[in-house]
């Protein structure tokens, strides 16, 4: 187990160091200059070379990596060009939108998805199977900014319910910070659950095959029994894999969302800042979401022993 | 029992009345304004992006000079001024105005803001337009006179830009997080990524402004974003980023006023005139002919705007219509293009951003128009920043399109530097001109001989005016109709008493 982790940890430093360099070398390589976009159409070029030079992106670009690496390794990220604040502090601060929208996507998916797809495989080519499956497949298909569109306009402009976007923090307490998370978060968790459906589905099928269930069933168990105890567990080792994975789908999916939401997240920061080639946010957030990521994936190698004690990590 | 049952419920009644009648009587005026793009820092010294003086310029801090909402030069600080040889400009300040960190504005501070301007330093992006000052002095507490080293016949205009804000030196170092100024509003707060705050400023040095007392900058960039956030009631209005396809949906909406006027902004299609084949005029100006621009109105705007024949905008008073001087005509454009050697026309680039949607939205339009007189235009759409930098520095394009927002631009035709890369010594022999005509009746002339030789020599295509399309909450007065600067100044804008 020791061995495991610690191989793994070392494949996660050097994921990230990959990640770290790819991100610099791309924000670097995409054509504008961040001084010209600062100065805009009314900025002489005398002022953007100015800028420029006082901004330090006239140096060479490995000086320039080396030492946003060094940096990094201290936990600080640099400063952002826009905004003049550190990226760390702009990240923390953008996490309370950001990480209860994605873990309230994964309720959302998670709860609609899983009993949903368990329905479907015990109901296997009946009615409700193809109804299942139908809605699954509309789910994949709308695109998650037209769904964020489509709620907002029921359940904000007509209903009147919640708000169309926008979000105040946390300080007026949990409430209204949820209300206002809540239709971001159905949107997003839309399509994963939809994906999510279908991986529950075909994982139960497969293990309703199995010859232990119809033991379960010559013993004359209950159906409950039999579905709940002895298949859905079985089930999940490939439906823990389909959700980690979304996990990590669900914060770069946040990226959209936000910018249809209003909420100021993640995402928006980092779209925000490739608009702007504010490179020390655009690297920090990549360098971020791909450690989460990274962690995420970790966690789900780790619950796999949980779930079956017949998976070993030496 | 029953007795105290109806105590208890008149008690209710009464707190509950006595609250309502609190409510009417101290509801607090709040205006939350939807803002396309969030500024990139609220130091207008530091940047010059729109989004920046859109909230902070008028609002939070204020220049000596200040453009009114119908593009008259009005005392702002200064309350009055005087020069008797348009070389030395005495400014006489207003008396008891405080910045909002409590301190009396004085001339010293006029001084200073000026001189941190011309101090190359400061990197402040608008230093070019104070250069024609030599010496600054300060008279005495509210007195300041600018000794220019030469005519200039802008000064005051650039005196009233936003780039000649007063504030008080000690809030230098936090002017980009935390803007002081003497404006009618104070800066509150900047969540970033979702907006601005800015208060009622108790103290402003104009007796009963401004009306409201809490206004909030909300960044809503997607247009489809804000136009559900306007039907839900979460913003009570967007000043600028909805276009005329959204607008004409809430002009039947009776919940809401579509505020339409002049601005400042000219959407010309550029040619690069230092690269074939545009370097020949006639070329240039057969792409003009062969422009229906009314079609180009009609297809990016709605028909919303005014069709241009120069680059001065109709809220300039020295506009002259020349909309007409060269009429559609593709029989002349081609006639024009085989004299110039294309007989059969050419293929060419033309760079659109999707940025800004009318951009992409006429282009196709003038691809299809110019498609009849042989000319192939191929649409690269190219995102904001590379627009920036490939086009708008480096001139690495053949054709693009933009609006120019800001107000006495016809000087970039005098910079051969500039991305239009037009190189006119006459054009330039006349902009110098006019810089030292300050009569105003001479000055309009050359103002006019300007625009006749940018109509002949066709340095680029000018399309038409982009208008202002704002929307409001019906019962939100006091906007401004017209743009003659690029500012939201909402020191005036109030809510109609509750009927």
């Amino acid at each position: 187990m020791r061995r495991y982790v610690a191989r793994r940890a070392a494949a996660l430093v050097a994921t990230l160091v990959f990640v770290s360099a790819l991100v610099f070398v791309v924000v670097r390589v995409l054509p504008g200059d961040p001084a010209a976009i600062i100065m805009g159409t009314e900025g002489s070029p005398e002022a953007t070379a100015r800028l420029r030079e006082a901004m330090g992106l006239n140096r060479p670009l490995p000086v320039q990596y080396v030492e946003w690496l060094a940096g990094a390794l201290r936990g600080d990220l640099g400063r952002s060009i826009q905004y003049d604040l550190p990226v760390g502090s702009l990240i923390v601060t953008r996490l309370p939108v950001t990480l209860p929208l994605a873990l309230l996507a994964a309720v959302f998916m998670v709860a609609a998805a899983v009993p949903l797809g368990i329905y479907a495989a015990t109901h296997h080519r009946r009615a409700g199977d193809y109804a299942a499956m139908i809605l699954s497949q509309v789910g994949i298909s709308v695109p998650q900014f037209w769904s964020g569109l489509l709620l907002i306009l029921f359940f904000s402009v007509q209903l009147g319910w919640v708000r169309a976007g926008g979000f105040d923090g946390w300080s007026s307490g949990p409430g209204p910070a949820l209300r206002a998370l809540l239709l971001p978060a159905v949107a997003l968790g839309l399509f994963q659950a939809a994906v999510l459906v279908r991986a529950t589905r075909s994982a139960v099928l497969d293990v309703l095959r199995e010859d232990y269930v119809r033991t379960a069933r010559a013993k004359g168990l209950s159906e409950g029994r039999v579905v709940g105890l002895h298949t859905f567990r079985n089930a999940l080792i490939p439906v823990v894999t389909v959700a980690g994975i979304q996990l990590g789908q669900l914060m770069a999916g946040a990226i959209v969302l936000e910018s249809v939401f209003a909420l100021p997240g993640l995402g928006r920061l980092a779209l925000g800042a490739i608009g702007a080639r504010d490179l020390p946010v655009v690297q920090g957030v990549a360098l971020f979401v791909a450690s989460s990521i990274v962690f995420i994936n970790f966690a789900v190698d780790l619950a796999y022993g949980w779930l079956d004690p017949r998976i070993r990590y030496e | 029992m029953r007795g105290r049952g109806l105590t208890v419920a008149l008690g209710i009644a009464l707190a509950l009345a006595g609250l309502a009648a609190e409510a009417t009587a101290q509801a607090p005026a709040r205006l939350t304004v939807q803002s396309q793009t969030e500024p990139p820092g609220l130091d207008m010294t530091a940047t010059p992006a729109t989004a920046t003086s859109g909230i902070v310029f008028y609002n939070v801090q204020e220049s000596l000079v200040k453009v009114d909402r119908h593009g008259k030069l009005v005392p702002s600080l200064a309350e009055r001024w005087h020069t008797a040889d348009n070389r030395n400009y005495t400014f006489f300040l207003k008396r008891g105005v405080r910045f909002h960190n409590g301190r009396e504005m004085k001339a010293a501070d006029v001084k200073y803001c000026f001189e941190r301007a011309l101090n190359p330093e400061t990197k402040h992006p608008y230093a070019k337009d104070y250069e024609a000052i030599g010496d600054i002095i300060v008279k005495d507490e509210y007195t300041v006179t600018f000794a220019l080293k030469t005519v200039n016949a802008n000064f005051l205009q650039n005196v009233a830009r936003a780039g000649a804000a007063i504030y008080p030196r000690e809030a230098v170092d936090t002017m980009k997080s935390h803007p002081v100024g003497t404006g009618p509003f104070r800066f509150e707060e900047w969540v970033r990524g979702d907006r601005v705050v800015l208060v009622r400023n108790p103290e402003y040095h104009v007796t009963g402004l401004p009306k409201l007392d809490r206004v909030t900058f909300r960044f809503v960039t997607d247009p489809n974003a804000v136009l559900a956030a306007l039907k839900a009631g979460d913003v009570d209005a967007s000043l600028f980023g909805l276009g005329p396809e959204h607008v004409q949906d809430l002009q039947k909406d009776p919940r809401f006023q579509v505020i339409t006027g002049d601005t400042t902004n000219d959407v010309i299609l550029s040619m690069n005139n230092s690269r074939k084949p545009y370097t020949d005029v006639r070329v240039r100006r057969a792409m003009t002919d062969g422009i229906n621009k009314a079609d180009v109105l009609k297809g990016a705007m709605f028909g919303m705007g005014k069709i241009l024949g120069t680059n001065v905008d109709p809220l300039n008073p020295y506009y002259v219509d020349m909309s007409k001087a060269m009429p559609y005509d593709p029989a002349r454009a081609k006639k024009l293009l085989a004299e110039a050697g294309y007989p059969n026309g050419f293929d060419t680039v033309l760079k659109v951003t999707p940025q800004y949607d009318y951009t992409v939205r006429s282009g196709q339009v003038i691809a299809d128009s110019l498609k009849k007189v042989g000319v192939n235009v191929k649409i690269e759409q190219i995102e904001w920043g590379q627009w920036l930098s490939r086009v708008f520095r480096e001139a690495d394009y053949d054709l693009t399109i933009i609006g120019h927002a800001e107000a006495w631009d016809i000087k970039n035709y005098a910079n051969p530097k500039y991305y239009f890369r037009y190189d006119s010594p006459k054009f330039q022999a006349l902009f110098a001109k006019s810089e030292v005509t300050v009569d105003d009746k001479a000055r309009r002339e050359v103002y006019v001989e300007m625009q006749k030789v940018l109509v002949d020599e066709a340095p680029v295509v000018w399309l038409f005016m982009h208008p202002r399309l704002a929307v409001a909450k019906k019962g939100l007065n006091g906007l401004w109709k017209d743009l003659p600067a690029s500012v939201n100044d909402l020191s005036e804008v109030s809510w109609a008493p509750a009927k």
